[in-house]
């Protein structure tokens, strides 16, 4: 009978072996599923890369789709840290992006300097304010935080259908509703890092949100509570931690992450309010955070892997043959594979007669 | 509003309530099985959506509808086969490896479907039509609100009080909660917990499945991305709300479902409200009920605990 022996102390070698072979069987995998489809594997990972990295303008590509991906991995990070199973990226996304096109249309006119920062606050305000509902729901109610933020997220995503489609923001033109707010003006776009490129000054926000993390986590008493949290918030209640307070305050500056990260999808990439370019970064965060070992800077490597891998999608389609959703699939896989991987590098695989 | 009170809007609004009740008690009652045998199982949305989508594979591909019935099935036991391993092998944290099995089904599903309708229109089926049972049907009233619907909804009303008898009435049944209260007991009788954790997460899945291969064949001709639309979601709600017993779980669904059914009512007779806030009704709902819920009794008390003899 095989069986799985805890480990008493990790072994960084074996560990190492694990997520590499973790990675090595997502690859497999995907080729497996690239193959599915009648596709030519090697062709289609010759594509991905040259997509990812392969010019000036593929790595800007690359690190423009890691942005959101990073924050909301980041926005993960801090939650699950804190065993705090929050999955309401996905609204709150939504709402950094609701939040900041309204805070477009209140400071319109002041300078750049006072209004970006002005109109992301806004985003990440609205983003707060989520993150607080679902807290008080847990703290006073106790409503499982997976339930309740899912639910959020789904009123969230009618609440922009709303108000893009018979609400106040919507773009009429004739009688077809677009389901998209109007362009902002131009004054209102991110400006770009170099000359005309499409690499908006919003990609390096993640880097210094992800050097705070890393910070908060490993030196202040907010980032022991955090670590205490996960590991025993018995002993953190005895040591007279607020254990509500503190949830509170981590789902707060979890959904400001998150948020944070549709109030620069709006302003640098899509420049009006539309669903379809947030659905799924919110989930993708999730995927990016645990895929980065909960730790900031792995968050921001896992994130600048899957930007890659999204960019570098783009550039494949242009070949055929492969469905654009090949990227969340791999996600998904490579998730899946890093869990065991997770398990593997904390546990020995035994052979053991079983005994009666 | 006042021609809601019409007796054939009535008669309407209860027929269409029992027939959305139908993929919801499936999968309820599959994932009861799953969470009294212990396991917190998160992947329900994932499950059905796979259930929905090997049923729209297979109707499509062979025309045949009980074929597709028998693919949501095995697609949700497969399911239930990584769910098992992730939390019984593996001993993953239960919520992660229900999370996982999510964004995995995700992405998945999207994946194959985009690459099954490449280059063509997207097939489409015709699904399952009214059976009306014979004398039961011409009953007023009561005929056209009960007994004249899809045949699977005859069974998914059957399903309650076999899973009830399965529960509480069989020894599987006993073993079964048994893990979820007490799996050492199981142990130390020389009774693999794995082996009937495995068992039981794949039946549940597998109607589970069942319940999206429903969604898909019952009200639809075609698979779209997040056709499950937070119904997976709804179910574990219901557990919930249901305290962990299948006459309360049966009575949930029945809330959500006469819900949703109002909605769609609420928008053919024309009411001036948004229709987004109606489609957020069983959202909203659902928060409002886990807020006023203040009894859990039901709770398996080593649910989501991963078993380990050590």
């Amino acid at each position: 009978m095989i069986r799985f022996e805890r480990r008493t102390e990790a072994n960084a070698l074996w560990t190492a072996v694990s997520f590499a072979m973790a990675v090595a069987a997502g690859l497999a995998a995907s080729a497996a599923l690239i193959a599915t489809t009648g596709a030519d594997v090697l062709q289609v990972f010759a594509a991905l890369l040259q997509g990812a990295a392969g010019s000036p303008k593929a790595l800007a590509t690359t690190l423009v789709k890691a942005t959101p991906l990073i924050l909301t991995g980041l926005a993960t990070v801090i939650a699950f840290r804190a065993q705090i199973w929050s999955i309401g990226q996905e609204g709150q996304v939504l709402a950094g992006a609701m939040g900041g096109y309204l805070g477009a249309q209140l400071l319109a006119g002041l300078p750049p300097l006072l209004f970006f920062p002005g109109v992301l606050a806004f985003g990440m305000a609205a983003g707060m304010g989520l993150g607080w509902i679902a807290a008080v729901l847990r703290n006073r109610f106790a409503v499982n935080e997976i339930i309740s933020t899912v639910m959020l997220n789904y009123l969230v995503v009618y609440l922009l259908s709303w108000l893009l489609q018979g609400g106040p923001w919507g773009e009429t033109g004739g009688t077809i509703s677009y389901q998209q707010s109007p362009m902002l003006p131009e004054e209102a776009f991110l400006p770009a890092l170099f000359g005309s490129s499409r690499l908006h000054a919003g990609v390096l926000l993640p880097l210094l949100a992800a050097a705070i993390c890393a910070l908060v986590m490993s030196r202040t008493p907010l980032g022991y509570e955090i670590r205490g949290l996960g590991y025993n918030p018995e002993a953190l209640r005895h040591k007279g931690v607020n254990i509500g307070r503190t949830v509170t305050v981590i789902m707060v500056a979890s959904a400001a992450l998150a948020a944070l990260a549709g109030a620069i999808e709006l302003f640098g990439v899509a420049h009006r309010l539309r669903a379809d370019n947030l659905l799924g970064l919110g989930y993708a965060g999730i995927i990016v955070g645990m895929i980065g070992g909960l730790s900031p800077i792995g968050t921001v490597f896992a994130g600048l892997f899957f930007g890659g891998l999204a960019s570098g999608a783009v550039y494949m389609r242009v070949l055929g043959d492969v469905p654009a959703s090949l990227v969340p699939a791999m996600q998904g896989i490579t998730l899946f594979f890093f869990l065991c991987a997770g398990v593997m590098a904390r546990y020995r695989v035994v052979m053991k007669v079983a005994v009666q | 509003m006042s021609q809601l009170f019409q007796e054939a809007i009535i008669v309407s609004l209860l027929a269409s309530t029992i027939r959305i009740m139908t993929p919801l008690l499936f999968s309820s009652m599959g994932e009861l099985i799953t969470q009294r045998a212990g396991i917190w199982n998160m992947g329900v949305e994932g499950t059905m959506l796979t259930g929905a989508f090997a049923a729209y594979l297979v109707a499509t591909a062979t025309g045949s509808l009980w074929l597709a019935v028998l693919a949501a099935i095995v697609a949700g036991a497969l399911m239930g086969i990584v769910i098992a391993f992730m939390t019984a092998t593996l001993r993953v944290d239960h919520f992660i490896a229900g999370l996982g099995l999510n964004l995995l089904a995700g992405g998945l599903t999207l994946y194959w479907f985009q690459g099954y309708i490449q280059g063509r229109a997207q097939p489409t089926f015709s699904g399952f039509q009214d059976v009306a049972i014979p004398l039961l049907s011409d009953i007023p009233f009561v005929g056209p609100v009960l007994f004249s619907q899809r045949a699977l909804t005859y069974l998914a009303l059957i399903a309650v009080p076999a899973v009830w008898f399965l529960l509480y009435r069989s020894r599987y049944g006993l073993e079964l909660r048994c893990l979820g209260e007490n799996p050492k007991a199981l142990d130390v009788k020389g009774l693999s917990v794995s082996a009937r954790q495995y068992a039981a997460v794949m039946l549940g899945s597998a109607m589970t499945g069942l319940g999206g291969g429903f969604l898909m064949l019952g009200f639809s001709d075609r698979f779209l991305a997040d056709f499950t639309a937070g119904r997976g979601w709804i179910v574990v709600v219901a557990l919930i709300a249901g305290n962990w017993k299948p006459r309360g779980v049966l009575i949930a669904v029945t809330a959500f479902a006469f819900l949703e059914s109002l909605a769609t009512h609420l928008q053919v007779v024309g009411a001036q409200v948004p229709h987004q806030l109606l489609l957020a009704l069983p959202y909203i709902a659902s928060i409002g009920l886990l807020m006023g819920l203040r009894f859990r009794s039901g709770q398996p008390a080593r649910l989501g605990v991963p078993y380990a003899r050590e």
